[in-house]
């Protein structure tokens, strides 16, 4: 393990190879851990991936009518339920959803532990709840950005404007609306997904998903630093090229800061 | 033979409330107005009064918490009984609307062509192509340039004064029956401004509608309106033609708006004092119900006025006013014409002066960024301005927007460090930079600005603002600053009382006449104000001008004027400079300034200012588009590009020289036309 050398080092040359693309063999398992990696992120991607499909449009849709109709009644339920759900920590989401629906209902499975053999794929059901768990979360958050930028629009002199100019409410929101309220609100998004696989991390360990955020408290557990080295980096870098992903989506859905 | 007037609109006994929290606020109490087509009817009045709401319950545009009475009748109809579907096919097609700040009003991430495009396929029967033709053809109208390609941009790359053309390119869209326009050029540059007026004046020959003009501007409703009424605190209080409203106002509001208005000097160089109207706009959250709202204010007030509610008196000829003693209002009510003489030239010494004094923003830089270098070249603000302000004297900035006039004072302050030149305080070299310099120093130069809110401590009593600065620059102990303070708050005409008010318990008036007390209070010699009356209403920025002559007289101190509005400025100024993109212009004292020769620039700003005189014939000269941006050095004359008496490559080639106007003044003009040119008159 090159222990006789200098931390620093050693620390260069764990660097150049991760560069490459190797990250090396944990100390503790003695296994590879682009393998481990390899293994589990496709199960990551796939719960953030079902989680976002199923949150961002309900959200953004339930978000943009609230902001429209503000002080409606279904407004008022969303706020209040969404106000709930994000003072309320995931873990606790998680471990609630587990009592009802496993342990009291017993419709679901309460882990997503693996047999030898099995995949995510051949037992699907066990998605359902860390899904459930992680939506929760996102959908009131999402929702809460989309009503105030609407909000905010709907006040704005341009829809003012807009209306003024006696074209048909529909279109007022399609086309004046959306656009401006949706840009800012997508930017944030984006840009919060980091703070999106804190809660990932949390709830792949509530309910012992095989995934990176597993993992990685693993990893802590164990006190293997080269794990949890490579498992924080590999998540580091998700976290920066989404940011940089929305920054360009940013870029191009507002003409003001395109470069011509 | 006149046609038969075609009343369009019909207002009668409007009054809009808002139901808040805090209690019902009154905006519109009483107004009643009719605007016939192809007529211009001006709505003017202070803020507050109750303009824009008007102009927006006509649109049937109200939050749900306004409660409405009276009736608008539009072609006999009345708005507030259509619904939603008949009020929208007559927004932005019978009816339409321009607004104040054409920034906010377009969506910025639409192309304009399409935000005008939406109107005309949602109210008129055109196919695609021919929608476009229409768009183009309208671009065209309003006097923009490059029309087929223009409706391609964003709203942001196109200049406030192109802004507001296309929102009138897009109320113009459907050949509207009523057009109203509601302070549409405020904020704009005067020349800006001029060149929208123009354009509205000439709708009213083109097109057959009838157009409501609101504006807190006498000068502009003189130019554009056929028809005024006059809006206090709600109600319609005085309604006639324009040339009767300015020649005769029947009105003791109205007369003395007029005489708020600062006019021009006199041949001698005396001008004569502003009147000022007392007080403040009757509040809209009280009742109204038996007592003239005006009567607070009004110098006419007996008895009767206090207790009874006076009634609309119409005149044979057409005219209404809303007041009993409306016979006994002529030009005297607001106190006899004072004639403040000019002090005699030269004889003052120096007190600020400003060499060479040069500034640019950013720097020469390579700037890397993700697809490769960027270079920044810095933009010139200022070059080698000269000027000296001299003792108990005013010395006027004027300019448009990016012209450099707040760089100036900012630099003159030190509040940003000029590049080069220096500033003397009594031929004594100041620091550039306000950190620098001592606090005598400091104290001598004061500044306020523009926006009274942003300079004063939210969170902090007006008596802590003005007793820091009061021991911090005047170094004066515990009792005295309280004084003091009492002293100066009287100054500026408030009660002391104010003193223990928070900021955000002042009105914007009350606010900037605390940001000079607290200038004064450092005892300063020079005082910088910087747009400090432009957001203020006439009758408020009356009593701050009066109350900066007064100080003036009495103290001696010394003012560098910087304003947008060459009204005020030659109100106010003993010496004008005239500066553009960085570059003195014109330099001299205000009357040889004023009149002929003048530099084409000064000439330009000179006849695009609004006149509250009807009968002035508006000067037709313009200049369209806005001051360059200064990152090229200039060639040859900084005002080329936009020089209506430009020379030819002369102009281009070689910088202008600074030439002596021959009157033994002091009077200079930077310009290659000779100056016995320069003395004849170009139309
Ligand atoms: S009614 Fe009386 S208080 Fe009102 S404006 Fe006339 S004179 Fe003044
Ligand atoms: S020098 Fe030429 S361009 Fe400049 S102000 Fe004079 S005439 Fe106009």
């Amino acid at each position: 393990m090159g222990l006789d050398r200098h931390p620093v080092e050693r620390y260069i040359s764990w660097i150049g190879n991760a560069v490459q693309g190797d990250l090396g063999v944990s100390p503790r398992s003695g296994a590879s851990i682009n393998e481990m990696i390899g293994r589990r992120l496709p199960n990551s991607a796939l719960l953030a991936f079902i989680a976002f499909v199923v949150a961002v449009p309900t959200s953004l849709a339930a978000g943009i009518f609230a902001g429209i109709y503000p002080d409606s009644r279904l407004d008022r339920f969303l706020s209040i339920g969404s106000l709930l759900t994000i003072s309320v920590p995931e873990f606790i989401i998680g471990v609630i959803l587990m009592l009802v629906f496993s342990s009291k209902l017993g419709w679901l499975p309460s882990s997503t532990i693996m047999l030898p053999g099995e995949t995510i794929m051949s037992k699907p059901e066990v998605l359902v709840l860390p899904i459930l768990t992680i939506t929760g979360a996102l959908f009131a958050y999402i929702l809460r950005m989309a009503r105030a930028n609407v909000m905010e629009v709907m006040e704005s002199n341009y829809v003012r404007t807009a209306v003024l100019k006696g074209i048909p409410m529909r279109q007022v929101v399609m086309k004046h609306v959306l656009p401006n309220a949706l840009i800012p609100t997508i930017t944030v998004i984006a840009n919060n997904v980091g703070w999106m696989f804190g809660g990932l991390i949390v709830v792949e360990f509530v309910f012992a998903y095989p995934g990176v955020g597993s993992l990685l408290i693993m990893a802590i557990d164990t006190r293997d630093m080269r794990l949890l080295q490579s498992t924080a980096m590999v998540i580091a870098s998700v976290y920066a090229f989404s940011n940089l992903a929305a920054d360009l989506a940013y870029g191009l859905l507002n003409p003001r800061i395109r470069y011509g | 033979m006149k046609k038969e007037r075609e009343v369009l609109l019909s207002v009668a006994g409007l009054s809009v409330s808002f139901f808040t929290p805090r209690g019902t606020i009154r905006a519109v109490r009483d107004a009643s107005f009719e605007v016939a087509r192809g007529e211009v009817l001006g709505i003017v009045g202070e803020s507050g009064c109750g303009k824009s709401t008007a102009a927006f319950a006509i649109m049937g545009y109200l939050p749900k918490t306004a409660e409405i009475e009276g009736s608008i009748l539009f072609e006999g109809k009345s708005i507030s009984d259509l619904d939603a579907n008949e009020l929208r096919s007559l927004r932005g097609n019978r009816i339409a609307m321009v607004y104040q700040d054409p920034t906010t009003s377009l969506n910025p991430s639409m192309k304009i062509g399409l935000q005008v495009a939406e109107v005309v396929l949602e109210h008129m029967d055109l196919s695609s192509s021919q929608t476009s033709d229409r768009v183009i053809e309208l671009f065209e109208s309003v006097g923009l340039a490059d029309p087929d390609e223009i409706g391609n941009r964003y709203p942001h790359e196109l200049s406030g004064g192109m802004q507001q053309r296309v929102m009138i390119a897009m109320a113009l869209a459907c050949d509207p029956d009523l057009l109203i326009m509601d302070e549409p050029t405020t904020g704009l540059d005067v020349t800006t401004e001029a060149t929208i007026l123009d354009l509205v004046a000439s709708l009213k020959e083109r097109v057959n509608a009838g157009i409501l003009y609101v504006s807190h501007n006498l000068g502009v409703i003189a130019r554009v309106a056929d028809r005024v009424s006059v809006m206090y605190a709600g109600q319609t209080v005085e309604q006639s033609t324009v040339y009767e409203l300015f020649d005769s106002p029947q009105h003791p509001y109205t007369a003395g708006l007029l005489s708020c208005v600062p006019k021009p000097p006199q041949e001698g160089g005396e001008t004569t004092r502003l009147r000022r109207i007392p007080g403040f706009v009757f509040s809209s959250q009280e009742s109204n119900d038996d007592l003239c709202l005006f009567s607070d204010r009004c110098p006419l007030a007996n008895e009767k006025c206090m207790t009874q509610s006076p009634s609309v008196i119409s005149s044979p000829h057409g005219s209404e006013v809303r007041c009993i003693r409306s016979h006994d209002v002529d030009s005297d009510i607001w106190g006899e014409v004072e004639q403040i003489l000019g002090v005699p030239q030269s004889q003052s010494e120096t007190v600020l002066m400003a060499e060479q004094l040069t500034h640019e923003y950013g720097k020469h830089q390579k700037k890397y960024v993700l697809f490769g270098p960027e270079t920044s070249t810095p933009v010139r603000a200022l070059n080698e301005v000269d000027f000296d302000v001299k003792k108990g004297r005013t010395l006027g900035i004027v300019g448009e927007s990016g012209s450099g006039k707040s760089t100036l004072a900012r630099a003159a302050v030190g509040l940003i460090e000029a590049r080069s030149g220096t500033i003397k305080l009594h031929n004594e070299s100041l620091a550039n930079k306000v950190e620098n310099r001592s606090q005598d120093e400091r104290s001598a130069i004061q500044m306020v600005f523009q926006n009274p809110t942003a300079s004063l401590n939210p969170k902090l009593r007006i008596r802590n603002t003005i007793l820091r600065s009061l021991r911090r620059f005047a170094g004066l102990g515990r009792d005295e600053s309280q004084l003091r303070a009492e002293e100066l708050m009287l100054a500026v005409g408030l009660d002391p009382s104010y003193l223990d008010r928070l900021p955000s318990e002042l009105s914007g008036g009350e606010q900037q006449r605390v940001a000079i007390a607290g200038a004064f209070s450092a005892n300063p010699e020079v005082v910088v104000a910087d747009e400090a009356v432009s957001s203020l209403d006439v009758s408020v920025q009356a009593q701050v001008l009066n109350l900066l002559e007064d100080r003036q007289k009495e103290l001696g101190n010394s003012y560098l004027f910087i304003s947008h509005d060459l009204g005020v400025v030659r109100y106010l100024s003993d010496e004008i400079m005239v500066i553009y993109a960085g570059y003195v212009a014109e330099y001299g004292p205000s009357s040889s300034v004023l009149s002929l020769p003048s530099h084409p620039y000064t000439e330009a700003l000179l006849s695009a200012a609004p006149v509250p005189d009807p009968t002035v014939e508006s000067n037709s000269l313009r200049l369209e588009g806005a001051v360059p941006t200064m990152r090229e050095r200039f060639q040859g004359c900084f005002f080329a590009s936009r020089c209506p008496r430009k020379l030819g490559s002369i102009c281009d080639d070689s910088p202008p020289p600074s030439q002596d106007a021959g009157e033994g003044n002091g009077h200079v003009i930077s310009c290659h036309i000779p100056v016995k040119e320069l003395s004849a008159v170009q139309s």
